[in-house]
């Protein structure tokens, strides 16, 4: 995404310490990792740490945020949701999972890509055109990440939104309202059943521990 | 860039403040704005403030970093530079005519390509922007000051003794010997152009010093 700001703290380069000597001993060739979990947990930024010490490590991994994928535009998307109402519209089905499945088949088939990129400052969704020729690993970030098929290394973070408010409202990606809590409350519910996939969790302490 | 972190505080949202009211009732269509100054001065924190605060008056705005221009990639320009010497430090070493190339295509409202360097990979993706309704474009780099169409020329006025601690912190480059000689040159080389600008941001105060 561009525009986007994170904020990456100790908590996040301790977990990344213990995540990524997990991925060198597991490591194979076009390796997927995904991190799930809530708004405000910590994904972007323990993806950005983990990455980084991945590079230290002579392993290009290329960060994809599964937020670029949404159908419908950011400027759009609340009235969307609430005139389709936020149980039947908040979900899995909000992102274009054919472009997200393609997008990982070119990197595994070492392709040109080309992949949403969401500009936060004009609300606009640009597209961006890489080469994963050369590109070891890709690790994705989003609420339901873990969901990709055939992801090497899942990882989940357990804090709920309530526990990340005042992360989010630091960042102020997105206003705090009670429609925006109807929403994470929904999210959340969803999060929630992809907490079976993981093979790694990230407790409310931010301590990695097996799944 | 991709991948690239900001560490932002109180005072760039005060300097994007600052220009902000300087330009705000002179803001017409296509609108530039550069921002200048030294390595780790708060060029990118200050764009990225000034977005934001246009885009809260709902004025529809773009961020380009000339960071992205360069000819030859993040990984080979060190070797590159060695090879051709300090005095190829400058900035002839941005692809001009893909800056103009992507100025005009904000001029005229276009779909535009613009190279994108993503720091993790250290290869230059390419962005495909819409820049129709776009009224600002904001543009940040050492050099942006030689953009004669920017209707204002930001310059920040510190010098990179200034910015040593956030050198470290942002981690972008090795302090070694050649790199603080690399330094030196752009620092002489930017403040040859500062005459170009007409805005001066001191961080000391965030607000407008004027020059002589």
């Amino acid at each position: 995404m561009l525009g986007d700001v994170l904020l990456i703290t100790e908590k996040h380069e301790n977990a990344a310490k213990e995540i990524v000597p997990y991925i060198l001993k597991n490591k194979k060739d076009k390796f997927i990792i995904a991190i799930s979990g809530e708004s405000g947990s910590g994904k972007t930024e323990l993806a950005h740490v983990i990455a980084k010490m991945l590079r230290k490590a002579n392993i290009i991994c290329k960060p994809i945020h599964i937020d670029n994928y949404y159908r419908i535009l950011p400027l759009l998307r609340t009235e969307w949701r609430k005139k389709h109402g936020i149980q039947q519209s908040v979900g899995l089905s909000e992102y274009d999972w054919d472009t997200i499945n393609k997008n990982i088949e070119d990197f595994r088939q070492n392709r040109v890509s080309t992949m949403p990129c969401v500009d936060l400052v004009t609300e606009q969704v640009d597209q961006l055109t890489t080469d994963f020729n050369g590109v070891d690993m890709i690790i994705i970030d989003g609420l339901y990440a873990i969901n990709t098929p055939r992801v090497d290394l899942s990882i989940f973070i357990e804090l709920t939104y309530h526990e990340t408010k005042k992360a989010q409202i630091v960042r102020g990606k997105e206003p705090q309202n009670e429609y925006r809590m109807q929403v994470l409350e929904q999210e959340h519910q969803i999060v929630l059943t992809l907490r079976p996939k993981a093979d790694l969790l990230i407790n409310k302490e931010y301590q990695v521990v097996e799944a | 860039m991709l991948n690239d972190i900001l560490l932002l505080n109180k005072k760039h949202e005060n300097a994007a403040q600052t220009i902000y009211e300087r330009v705000q009732d002179e803001l017409t269509d296509k609108y530039i704005i550069s921002i200048s100054g030294e390595v780790e001065t708060g060029k990118a924190e200050v764009a990225h403030m000034l977005g934001r605060l246009l885009r809260k008056e709902g004025i529809r705005v773009k961020l380009l970093h000339m960071d992205n221009y360069y000819k030859i990639a993040p990984l080979e320009r060190t070797a590159w530079r060695k090879r051709h010497g300090i005095e190829s430090v400058g900035y002839n070493e941005y692809d001009w005519e893909v800056i103009n190339r992507n100025l005009k295509g904000f001029k005229e409202g276009k779909l535009t390509t613009i190279p994108c360097v993503d720091l993790f990979t250290g290869q230059i993706d390419q962005l495909t922007t819409n820049f129709e309704g776009i009224k600002v474009l904001i543009i940040e780099g050492l050099y942006s000051v030689k953009i004669e169409e920017a209707n204002l020329k930001v310059f920040i006025e510190s010098t990179y003794h200034d910015t040593l601690e956030e050198q470290k912190l942002s981690g972008k480059e090795e302090l070694d010997d050649f790199r603080m000689q690399v330094l030196e040159r752009e620092h002489k080389v930017v403040q040859s152009l500062k005459p170009l600008a007409d805005f001066y941001l001191d961080f000391d105060t965030a607000s407008e010093i004027f020059h002589y």
